[in-house]
């Protein structure tokens, strides 16, 4: 089993937990198996053509995927997956 | 009080620049550095414009939908994303200089150099999860642009949802 850590954005998808466990050997196999369990998830995390898109990053066991094998990084029982949302802010909302 | 930190007059030059090449929209970036001494200026994209950007960020709702109504380019002058492309290339350069990261930085064009209630939440947030990549949890720094001719740059602390000023030593 892999533990998958669900960043604050994502945890309307699933019910509110911020950790959840998928059963998959690799990046590409644990967001199919988040999509079926917790529908709408892939599409936030990846575009059309199935990248992962500009302003998230996954990190197994605090690496980061993108320098690793990106999505066919291989993953093992226990491995720790970190969903991260990109870093944000802004001024105050101007209507 | 703690020790301030030193950001040479270079590095501070080029965060201003970086902030009035963008301006009027927002410019992010990171420093690092080591011993309380920044040595290094990382500029990140910001990619608010991106469609989506603000739906996977940790934005609350109101600001979320705030943003889905603005243009692409109204969103920049309001608010930034960063890239987490250029921010996974910044954190492996930073640690195969053996250096830290030290500060997250991003300009105010219109307003003042002090944390919106969006960026303190956002810091708030990501109390959680730097430990979680293996980086210490940085400071945050505003350049302000308010006054073209005299931008303003505050420090601060951001921890628990608490906003402490912090200070800067800069030299030539």
């Amino acid at each position: 089993m892999i533990n998958v850590r669900i960043p604050t954005p994502l945890r309307p998808l699933t019910k509110g937990q911020g950790e959840v466990t998928a059963q998959a050997k690799s990046i590409a196999e644990m967001i199919e198996t988040l999509n079926a369990s917790h529908p709408g998830i892939k599409s936030r995390l990846c575009d059309e053509t199935g990248e992962l898109r500009r302003f998230v990053n996954i990190y197994v066991n605090e690496e980061d995927i993108r320098f690793l094998k990106g999505k066919e990084t291989s993953l093992k029982d226990g491995d720790e997956v970190s969903i991260v949302p990109a870093i944000a802010g802004g001024s105050s909302c101007r209507t | 009080m703690t020790t301030p930190l030193h950001i040479p007059q270079a590095i501070l030059d080029d965060m201003v620049a970086h902030a009035r090449e963008l301006d009027p929209y927002e410019c992010c970036g990171l420093l690092a550095g080591i011993n309380g001494t920044v040595t290094q200026i990382y500029r990140v994209t910001n990619i608010v414009a991106l469609e989506g950007a603000e739906k996977l960020s940790s934005f609350d709702p109101a600001k979320a939908a705030h943003l889905e109504r603005l243009s692409p380019a109204e969103r920049a002058e309001i608010a930034f994303v960063m890239d987490m492309q250029d921010f996974s290339a910044a954190k492996k350069d930073i640690r195969n200089k053996g250096l830290d990261l030290q500060v997250v930085y991003h300009s105010h064009p219109h307003d003042p150099a002090r944390p919106s209630i969006t960026d303190i939440k956002i810091a708030t947030d990501y109390e959680e999860i730097w430990p979680k990549i293996n980086l210490p949890i940085p400071d945050y720094l505003l350049i302000s642009l308010m006054d073209k001719s005299k931008p303003d740059i505050r420090l601060y602390k951001i921890k628990d949802g608490n906003v402490t000023p912090a200070h800067i030593r800069t030299t030539i």
